[in-house]
């Protein structure tokens, strides 16, 4: 039992953490490498959230608002050229990830931060003691799959949105202004980032390269989720379920591979990962 | 070391060289003391305490007179905290800036890195970080602790006052944590404890979640990890919290400072530690007091790191006294015998090159504060180097 | 996901520049220049910025592969970190545990180079096959450095695991030795770089860059290519590596790491990538300077580094050598020689076998996209000397159909047979080899390749490539030669194709498609957007193929007077079946037809017709 609630919490951790890296390539066919920075700043907003001696969960929404502002300046600075050059567009965030990393470093020292958690400790749940933020963070993950699939699928912006995705011209030739698409989801994407970076500070620390492991592991989630939210809740449970049992079976040290060995792998197979026909 | 002092010693060096030649020195040259340090890199964070306390050893000594009449004057070199950085600060230390002694806080790849220079270029290095042990060179000493001091008063507190009997070991794979713990192992099933699982994420890994479960299906007495520090020491206490794992806990990659900013998550880890701030003795008021009135606000506190570093510079100049020069081999040769009495207590690295150490077993307390619970007067480095 | 590398202007500089006895003379005084620097420079530079150049310098090398990958190939590679410390890690294990002597050193170096050509290999063979998106390799090279690391963390003893290995045994040459050893072979290995890129081999990896999908349907094997070039690199990033750490006398994980892998593109991205010698210069310069700021100011000197890399992604992706380059010619008031275009001359005549086989026979082919069945059952034949028109509305699966003639992948079901031969499996290339060549709906050259070159590396397959030299001639069949003769390519022959007028774009497509003497021509739409008189010339061209060479040509083609004016046969695609078969008069004047292109004809109706 402790281990399907492992690998279900795992699972719901990285689905939190990727979804923000996974909108902004359905949407804007882009790689996003400052999501690891993403997730930084928000783990950082949380560190001033608690400092300022505000209650913890504010960090959440402060983190959200935080990292959508940042990704909305940020895509129009550095990201809207790079349209045409996808390839470019991971180095040049790759690049804003160094930057953004460098700033904080300067501004908060280059430690690890302290922030306060919000609840912490264990709780029966099905006849198991386990950690009560984990279960938790299983029911935000669940909540934020349905939240993002109500945007996309019951609002205007999520008609636009998939328009563009379909096909960008034709989206354009109907009125829709896919320049403000792009940026309403870099925002969200970057926001999403953000705001998974606080809810993931009571199990991680937070300092200027907490972004780096997720990153890598997020954007190998995403590829083979085929880029949509069934896809990556699948994927996360798969991949993540199969680190909890390399990890819990063989070995940690193999476990912390897992993910990237087997989506190399996975999509060498099924190059459009989940979404394959 | 600065762009600026750099920049200006390029044009003047020829000169400086042609004036030496040419004029009998007026008054002697100051004793240069090489600080490699990670000032960037992982080591960014407690580099700045270790070069406070080495200035602050430097100025006291300076305003008593200097060693041999003459003064000492420290040189910093960024090592970057790796292998790559250490290479180049070794070099610009050595050869550059021709510095009479090495006196530093490093991790052991930077270590590693600069040993050979150190050995080709034959020049006194006093290493002042723990680390794994069994590092030696005909040209180094090391002042600060090897496991064989730092495990034994965490697990012979746990196997005495809290009857633990069987244990759970957790690290991260790299050199130090899997050399502390393989000693860990020794030592508990020498007691007669029983290890129920001995488990390592990668270097850098902070995901602990399917360790943990199989920590709390194992159901130890007692845990001991040694994991490298930073995220990963961090996420795993703080995992280990959130799972709900209140069993006594020693963490051999802790030190005060960051225990203290853990906050409620650290409460209840057992440190073990060659220097605590708590320790109550003359010296350490002393220095303590020393640090804040030469720094003011901008004092670090001390740690078990920067502390080593501060008794080194004093160890060099007894050292330097005694044998009368600074010349390299009789430096070596005096480093055996002085001693020097310190924050710490009596140091002296007489030991294969290491010291013996009074080692303090501290738990951290709920509100951040540490509570010293015991100390172990006089712990053995054991065998490290016995070819020299 | 396609890289828009294409409009890079980082290749104009070299692709105008022919070979010649200017270039060699410009080489030789680079090489003169560079020797001399380096003669010099133990007497000027002190201990440590020596000690620091030759790191550098090796570094160099390990840029100078990136820039060939990613630069030259499009290869976004974060991996070169990985062979670096393969062979570093081989001269340290060798030394350390096994013995130190020339002997040992050239086993570890054999040994290393060895080791990463082959993890070279295996990654090529992963990360390209036919179909792969240009991000997979990416995700290759970057799961390779991450693997790596931890396999020298879990290491233990033997590979030192965090600490490294350091303190073995190795040669304490001077380092005036040192600077001479490594920055000999950075000269060397940038003057290969340097005459390979320029060379006619050189410029297929340009165009693999710019467009692969051409590349592969030139019967270019594109996969080979990449892997061994991978491979090639890898051992040379070894090289380097075993440099580094004979030298430096010490090896750690870092060296093999990810973060290594990305400072390397840092490096090429801000020198110049498609340069050759900026990413060298990038990273030199980079690296001294960051020896000599970061203990100073740590972080601010990589939020610096930071800032200057995206400005040069975002708004000067072709780096600062060309900014240097410009303002060097402006000083020295020297222009660009553009090198004179290869003289053209025919081909030997090879007309188009005649074994008596069909040249193309289809059947009972089929393609299904998931429950979508957009062909089925389609069965037909085209002889030798045909022109046969391929008509039908939109959506009637037309290019489909064309696609699984050029691509055995591409259908679900079905036989197609070529001369005889079962085209199988194969991926594009291989069926150029049986004398297919496709013209895609879009024209499709290799945007900074001149026309010349675009129509060389048509040539691939035909004519052997030199790896160091330029062809001062360039050999074409009669047919392609008379495109570019009557369609003012000649004219234009040192133009880069993406200068081209639409018209001509279309021309030179064709022209390269027919370099390539292939007895079946599948031409989607060649006059789309054409005026009516290069629509007229384009006719009578491939008429006169069809007429006097014995070619076979299958055509998609919307438009029916030029159906009718040229085409010895029609067939009609209508929802992804074949409804007629027949000659012009039959097909063009039937009442299927004329319904189908109004919109009148239900699928009910199809039993009847066929």
């Amino acid at each position: 039992m402790g281990i399907i609630l492992d690998m279900l919490t795992t699972a719901a951790i990285l689905f939190t953490v990727a979804t923000g890296l996974m909108i902004i390539l359905g949407v804007m066919k882009l790689i996003n490498f400052a999501h690891g920075a993403f997730l930084m700043v928000g783990g950082y907003t949380a560190y001033v959230v608690t400092q300022l001696g505000w209650n913890p969960w504010l960090a959440i929404p402060c983190a959200a608002i935080i990292g959508l502002l940042l990704g909305m300046v940020v895509e129009q600075i550095i990201v809207r050229p790079l349209y045409s050059r996808p390839l470019d567009a991971i180095l040049a965030t790759w690049g804003l990830g160094i930057i953004l990393g460098q700033v904080v470093t300067i501004v908060f020292g280059r430690e690890v931060q302290f922030v306060e958690t919000p609840i912490r400790g264990a709780v029966e749940f099905l006849g198991q003691s386990y950690s009560i933020y984990r279960l938790l963070l299983l029911g935000a993950g669940a909540a934020i799959g349905a939240a993002l699939t109500a945007l996309l699928y019951f609002t205007r912006f999520g008609l636009n949105a998939r328009a563009v995705i379909m096909n960008e011209e034709l989206a354009r030739g109907l009125g829709i202004d896919s320049t403000r698409v792009r940026l309403l989801t870099f925002g969200l994407g970057a926001g999403l980032a953000s705001m998974a970076g606080a809810m993931i500070t009571p199990l991680i620390s937070v300092d200027p390269t907490m972004g780096l492991p997720w990153l890598v592991n997020s954007f190998m989630l995403v590829l083979v989720s085929g880029v949509s939210i069934p896809g990556l809740m699948i994927a996360s449970l798969m991949l993540g379920g199969a680190q909890v049992v390399v990890s819990t079976y063989i070995s940690p040290i193999l476990g912390g591979l897992t993910i990237v060995v087997l989506a190399a792998v996975i999509l060498r197979i099924w190059p459009r990962g989940l979404a394959n026909d | 070391m600065n762009t600026k002092q750099l920049l200006r010693q390029i044009p003047i060096a020829g000169v400086m060289g042609l004036i030496a030649a040419l004029a009998p020195a007026q008054a002697e040259e100051p004793i240069k003391i090489g600080v490699p340090v990670g000032l960037s890199g992982a080591n960014s964070v407690v580099a700045p305490s270790v070069v406070q306390s080495t200035e602050l050893a430097v100025a006291e000594i300076n305003a008593a007179g200097g060693v041999l009449g003459r003064e000492l004057e420290v040189v910093v070199a960024d090592d970057g905290s790796g292998a790559q950085g250490a290479q180049k600060a070794f070099q610009s230390l050595v050869y550059q800036q021709e510095v009479d002694v090495l006196i530093s806080m490093e991790t052991s790849a930077a270590r590693n890195a600069g040993l050979p220079i150190v050995n080709r270029a034959g020049v006194p290095y006093i290493y002042t970080s723990f680390y794994e042990g069994r590092s030696c060179s005909p040209w180094m000493y090391v002042n600060a602790w090897v496991p064989e001091q730092q495990v034994a008063p965490v697990v012979d507190h746990f196997t005495g006052e809290e009857g633990a009997e069987t244990f759970f070991l957790i690290g991260s794979d790299y050199a130090f944590g899997r050399g502390m713990l393989e000693f860990t192992r020794q030592y508990i099933e020498e007691k007669g404890g029983e290890v129920l699982g001995e488990e390592y994420l990668p270097m850098g890994g902070t995901d602990w979640t399917a360790i943990i479960s199989k920590v709390k299906s194992a159901g130890p007495d007692a845990l001991v990890t040694s994991t490298a520090g930073g995220a990963p020491n961090v996420t795993l206490t703080k995992q280990l919290r959130a799972a709900g794992v209140e069993i006594p806990y020693g963490n051999l990659a802790v030190d005060e400072g960051t225990a203290r900013n853990m906050g409620e998550d650290a409460a209840g880890i057992y440190i073990s530690a060659s220097y605590i701030t708590k320790i109550d003795s003359p010296e350490n008021r002393r220095f303590m007091q020393a640090m804040e009135d030469h720094f003011g606000d901008e004092a670090k506190t001390p740690n078990e790191l920067s502390v080593p570093q501060y008794e080194a510079v004093y160890l060099y100049k007894e050292a330097a006294e005694q044998a009368g020069t600074t010349e390299a081999q009789a430096i070596i040769d005096a480093l055996a015998d002085v001693s020097y009495d310190g924050p710490r207590g009596t140091i002296r690295m007489d030991k294969q090159r290491h010291a013996t150490l009074t080692m303090y077993l501290a738990q951290v307390q709920p509100d951040g504060g540490i509570e010293l619970i015991r100390s172990f007067q006089n712990v053995d480095p054991g065998e490290q180097c016995p070819n020299l | 996901m396609t890289d828009d590398a294409t409009v890079l202007p980082a290749a104009k500089a070299d692709t105008t520049a022919g070979r010649s006895r200017n270039d060699l003379h410009y080489l030789a005084r680079c090489i003169l220049v560079a020797v001399g620097v380096l003669a010099i420079a133990p007497f000027v530079l002190d201990f440590y910025a020596m000690n620091i150049l030759v790191r550098a310098l090796l570094l160099g090398v390990l840029a100078l592969t990136v820039d060939m990958l990613w630069g030259y190939t499009g290869i976004l590679t974060f991996g070169q970190s990985a062979f670096f410390g393969i062979g570093a890690y081989a001269c340290a294990l060798m030394f350390t545990h096994f013995g130190f002597g020339h002997g040992f050193a050239v086993l570890a170096l054999v040994l290393g180079i060895l080791a990463a050509v082959a993890v070279g290999l295996l990654v090529g063979w992963l990360a390209f096959y036919h179909g792969a998106s240009p991000l997979y390799a990416s995700i290759v090279t970057l799961a390779l450095p991450i693997v790596l690391t931890q396999v020298v963390y879990s290491g233990g003893t033997f590979t030192g695991s965090s600490s490294g290995l350091s303190g073995f045994p190795t040669y304490y040459w001077s380092l005036t030795t040192w600077l001479w050893t490594a920055g000999g072979l950075l000269i060397v290995v940038t003057s290969l770089a340097w005459l390979f890129v320029r060379s006619d081999m050189g410029r297929i990896l340009v165009a693999i860059r710019e467009n692969e999908t051409r590349c592969a349907y030139l019967g270019i094997p594109v996969s080979r290519i990449k892997i061994l070039l991978m491979a090639a690199m890898g051992g040379l990033g070894a090289v380097a590596g075993f440099g580094y750490a004979s030298f430096s006398n010490v090896v750690a994980p870092e060296l093999t790491g990810f973060l290594l892998g990305t400072e390397l593109l840092i490096w090429v991205a801000l020198g110049g990538r498609g340069t050759v010698v900026g990413p060298v210069f990038g990273a030199i310069l980079i690296d001294v300077s960051s020896s000599y700021l970061s203990g100073s100011m740590p972080f601010v000197w990589k939020l610096f580094i930071g800032v200057a890399f995206v400005l040069v992604i975002v708004s000067l992706p072709q780096g600062l050598t060309p900014v240097v380059t410009r303002f060097w010619r402006r000083v020295s008031g020297r222009k660009p020689q553009a090198a004179p275009p290869p003289r053209l001359t025919a081909a030997p005549p090879r007309h188009a076998v005649d074994d008596g086989r069909t040249p193309l026979s289809v059947r009972e082919v089929h393609r299904n996209f998931g429950s979508l069945q957009v062909l089925q059952g389609i069965d037909f034949q085209v002889g030798r000397g045909e022109l046969v028109s391929l008509v039908g509305p939109n959506g009637a699966g037309k290019t489909t159909l064309i696609r699984c003639l050029a691509d055995g992948l591409e259908r679900t079901g079905g036989d197609i047979v070529v001369h005889g031969n079962d085209l199988a499996r194969r991926a594009p290339a291989r069926c150029v080899a049986l004398g297919i060549g496709r013209k895609f709906q879009k024209a499709n050259v290799f945007a900074t390749l001149t026309v010349a070159e675009c129509l060389q590396v048509a040539r691939y397959s035909l004519d052997p490539m030199s790896p160091w030299t330029r062809a001062s001639e360039l050999r074409l069949p009669a047919s392609a030669l008379r495109i570019v003769e009557e369609t003012g390519l000649k004219d234009s022959l040192s133009v880069e194709a993406r200068h081209l007028s639409h018209g001509l774009k279309q021309a030179l497509e064709l022209a390269m498609v027919l370099s390539l003497e292939p007895s079946i021509v599948l031409l989607d739409e060649p006059t789309a957007g054409l005026t009516r008189t290069e629509r007229e010339r384009i006719g009578a061209i491939l008429t006169s193929l069809v007429r006097e060479e014995g070619l076979s040509i299958l055509l998609v083609e919307h438009d029916l007077d030029f159906v009718r004016q040229i085409s010895s046969r029609v067939i009609v695609l209508h929802q992804g079946r074949l409804v007629l078969d027949g000659s012009v008069e039959e097909v063009v004047d039937s009442e299927l037809v004329r319904e189908i292109y109004a919109g009148t004809h239900y699928r009910g109706e199809e039993a009847e017709a066929s």
